[in-house]
């Protein structure tokens, strides 16, 4: 990595009593990088967020941010925005105080509050609403205040757990628009936790992909998308065929199966999409099983010899019946090679 | 919902028409008595009750005991709550039960206990003797003191479970937003917790407040004739002077402190959670 | 703050004050002494058996626990029927009648008691015992109808409307659907009485006579002639019973979200 690392972790190792959430997470992430973290949940994806907030006091390790060790600094005391998954307003408070609390606990005060709060509002589009109660607004509003409230505290690390989770489809796709826009305007480093593989995808410059409390894997989304590294990640973003490599075959469960192409020898699995299956041709036999029709593709489930097989084939092609026996091949140049099977 | 009125009544008038036969009717005709005097109707015994300085020290003390007990008992409560809710769950549950448990057992039980305790040579007075503290055995028992701790003790229990119950109410994350957003403890719970959990606040403090007032059995005990509140006056008026007529006079100055409070409460609970 | 340390005194020192009292009134009745005093002199179960002795706390006990007994009982045979007809009617003046029904509950219990002992007991000789039976039943009744509706509230009301639907009638759906889903509030109920009633001292204080008298007010007046360590014993004895009643409750009810 070129950038010196703007927030780092370091061995780092968190735990809820005796329940140890995350074991020796090394992380480096530059300025003005978007992070997603990825993956299931009880993964420790939430946990290690909390714990660069300061909410949670890691059992060992160290994190610093912009050069200074904040590993023992209180959550009040460290530059840094959370946006809440429940977003967290008070709802005791108006619109506008919500946005004013950590200004006026900033000692800010009079004109000066004004017009941070105001470019606030402003900037998330809420101006008319200042003097609403929380429960008054809708949930996207009131996500948009949770934001606006963490912005205006200029944080080094904007943090957001599960941003788009609670919204619908359309408020979703305004929210993720949103959130780049303001990546763009203000160049805040930014990292969300999320569960859902297309929001990370679409949304992060670089993915942190996280498993039982480690890192499974990091890298641009594209990597991530098309060359994942284990068994578990290729999974998780839609690799629905997963075999194992064992002495150049892959193992199936009537013994192993000998593909025809060399197999790469450093890979420990090999993954391929549903659609990466070759139907109608190729040196194995199947048995359709059963079939579904998603508008522009039809996906197979067939009986092999590998077991159960996906494969997705363009809705054009005539309909297979169930109980049809299809040869099918699985290309070696197009699966992804995986360096971990798990 | 059902409609049918006469079955409505069948079933709900038997309970009203004996709360307010054996309970409403005597107690109004009790305070309906403070105010008659050999002229006809009249606040003379008001007045009179009120001018006597004994009785005033006595009213004054059962305010200011109420008062302080409520105070502390809101301080202890906020802490202790805070804690137990924040245990996990199995040790939430046994401090909760732990909490209840006294508020099952007899006061009169509870209140004992603190004779051999507070006693001439109680505990207390035990541990100050051998440290060296003091020569003599200290008086406690009889002092506003013994009432006070002894209603603390009898009391606190209401406060925690009602502030348990209005912090496990305070919307989720509430807390850490505002850590984030730069508070610090104080300002958390000046801030976000009290104004999130007053409610439970005036529903606690209600409880301990008008208990404080009402009880009888910590200040007989612990008090006796030296440190008498309304209701010891109450029971000592009658008993000793025969004197139905400030009973009634205390009766309803117990009412109306009662109800103040907890109309005081909501009021300093709703203004300041207006703006 | 340190954020282990702080919490862990707290609730140590508040155990310590709510529980601790409890603990040495248990080692002042094992006193082998004449006096009341705390660490008791010598271990002795004398204390423990005299209370068995005295007779008037053996007489005072029965009344409590009828009291206890029958007044919780009394009160929920009324306050069932009237927090039904509040949860599921639409009743006219329901509001007065929750308020009436809640009364005894914010007025002091002395003055309860004096006002039955002047306007009933003094002028129409109405007997002690019934007029105690009266006072306590009051007394019960708002715990019950808080605690019953609370059940009632939590439980849908369109299941009795499925009942009567499949033929059962008004009174019919009450017994077979509404009942047994609100058994353990009721319960609850009945403990919460029980415990209210049977520790209950204001109420009564007015309201003793020759042979008449509840067991706390029977421990109140032994006080006053003696400090022998027997009330201590005596207390001892009914924490364990209260214990007893709330670790069962709590077992089988989680009683301690009706308090």
């Amino acid at each position: 990595m070129s950038d010196p690392a703007f927030l780092s972790l370091e061995k780092l190792t968190l735990a809820y009593g005796d329940t140890v959430a995350v074991k020796d997470l090394d992380l480096s992430i530059r300025k003005g990088e978007l992070v997603a973290f990825l993956g299931p949940s009880g993964c420790g994806k939430t946990t290690t967020m909390r714990s660069i907030a300061g909410l949670l006091k890691p059992q060992s390790g160290r994190i610093s941010l912009d050069g200074a060790d904040i590993t023992r600094v209180a959550a009040n005391r460290r530059s840094v925005g959370l946006v809440f998954q429940s977003y967290a307003l008070f709802p005791h408070l108006t619109v506008f105080e919500n946005v004013a609390f950590g200004l006026r606990l900033k000692g800010l005060s009079g004109a000066e509050l004004e017009s941070r709060v105001g470019a606030g509002l402003k900037s998330v589009g809420l101006t008319s609403f200042a003097d609403r109660k929380p429960a008054e607004l809708s949930g996207g509003q009131q996500q948009r205040v949770a934001l606006a409230r963490s912005m205006v505290m200029e944080p080094k690390v904007l943090l957001l757990d599960e941003p788009l989770s609670n919204l619908d489809a359309r408020l979703r796709l305004e929210m993720r628009t949103e959130l780049q826009r303001v990546q763009r305007e203000t160049g805040v480093t930014m990292i969300f936790v999320t569960h859902d593989q297309g929001e990370a995808l679409s949304l992060a410059d670089r993915i942190v992909v996280m498993l039982n409390g480690a890192i499974e894997q990091i890298g641009t989304p594209e990597e991530i998308y098309n060359r994942p590294a284990s068994a578990f990640v290729a999974d998780f973003v839609g690799f629905e065929n997963i075999f194992a490599v064992e002495n150049g075959k892959l193992r199936a469960g009537n013994g192993p199966i000998e593909l025809p192409g060399p197999l790469p020898d450093s890979a420990a699995g090999l993954a391929w999409r549903p659609r990466m299956v070759t139907l109608g041709s190729g040196p194995f036999q199947g048995t359709v099983r059963g079939a579904s029709f998603s508008g522009s593709t039809r996906e197979y489930l067939l009986d092999t010899p590998l077991g159960a097989l996906k494969a997705e084939v363009d809705a054009a092609v005539p309909a297979h019946a169930a109980g049809t026996t299809l040869a099918f091949d699985l290309p070696v140049e197009k699966a992804a090679k995986l360096e971990r099977f798990n | 919902m059902f409609h049918n009125r006469a079955e409505a009544l069948a079933l709900a008038l038997p309970a009203a028409v004996f709360a307010a036969v054996v309970f409403l009717a005597p107690v109004v005709i009790l305070l309906a008595e403070g105010f008659r005097n050999a002229d006809g109707w009249s606040v003379s015994a008001y007045t009179g009750f009120l001018s006597d300085p004994l009785n005033r020290t006595v009213f004054l003390r059962t305010l200011r005991l109420g008062a302080t007990v409520t105070v502390v008992a809101a301080v202890i409560g906020y802490a202790a709550a805070f804690a137990i809710v924040n245990l996990p769950p199995k040790g939430k549950g046994r401090m909760i039960g732990l909490v209840v448990l006294p508020l099952m057992i007899s006061p009169v039980a509870r209140t004992y206990a603190w004779i051999v305790i507070l006693g001439r040579t109680g505990i207390v007075n035990q541990a100050l003797t051998s440290v060296g503290l003091t020569d003599e055995p200290v008086r406690f028992l009889f002092t506003e003191t013994a009432v006070f701790v002894g209603l603390l003790q009898l009391f606190l229990p209401l406060m925690i479970l009602a502030l348990i119950s209005a912090l496990e109410n305070m919307p989720k994350d509430a807390i850490p937003a505002a850590r984030v957003l730069g508070a610090n403890w104080f300002q958390v719970f000046w801030k976000v917790i009290l104004p999130l959990t007053r409610e439970g606040l005036v529903i606690g403090g209600t409880l301990v407040f008008t208990g404080s007032l009402t009880a009888y059995i910590t200040p007989a005990i612990l008090g006796g004739s030296k440190v008498l509140m309304l209701e010891t006056l109450l029971y000592q008026r009658v008993t000793v002077a025969n004197d139905f007529i400030s009973a009634s006079v205390i009766a309803l100055i117990l009412i109306v402190m009662s109800f103040a409070a907890n109309l005081l409460l909501k009021r300093l609970a709703t203004a300041r959670s207006k703006r | 703050m340190n954020s282990r340390l702080f919490p862990v005194t707290v609730l140590v020192l508040v155990t310590a004050f709510l529980i601790g009292p409890f603990f040495i009134i248990v080692a002042a009745s094992l006193s082998g002494g004449e006096t009341l005093a705390f660490p008791p002199q010598g271990l002795s179960l004398k204390w423990v058996a005299k209370v068995f002795e005295v007779e008037s706390f053996r007489e005072s006990f029965a009344m409590s626990m009828l009291l206890a007994i029958g007044g919780t009982a009394t009160a929920l045979t009324l306050g069932i029927p009237a927090s039904y007809a509040l949860s599921r009617y639409r009743l006219p003046f329901g509001e007065t009648v929750r308020t009436v029904v809640a009364l005894p509950i914010i007025v002091p219990g002395i003055i309860v008691g004096l006002a039955l002992l002047r306007y009933l007991v003094v002028p129409f000789g109405f007997n002690i015992t019934l007029a105690l039976f009266l006072a306590h039943t009051a007394l019960v009744l708002p715990y019950a109808v808080r605690v019953v509706s609370a059940s009632l509230n939590n439980l849908r009301s369109d299941i009795e409307e499925a009942a009567v639907l499949l033929g059962s009638s008004r009174a019919g759906a009450f017994f077979r659907v509404v009942m047994p889903n609100i058994r353990s509030g009721i319960l609850a109920a009945f403990i919460l009485g029980f415990v209210t009633s049977f520790n209950q001292v204001p109420v009564s204080l007015f309201l003793s006579g020759p042979g008449v008298r509840t067991l706390p007010i029977d421990m109140l007046s032994y006080m006053e002639i003696t400090y022998d360590p027997s009330v201590a014993a005596l207390s001892a004895l009914l924490a364990f019973m209260s214990i007893g009643i709330v670790f069962l409750a709590e077992r089988f009810l989680g009683f301690s979200r009706y308090v």
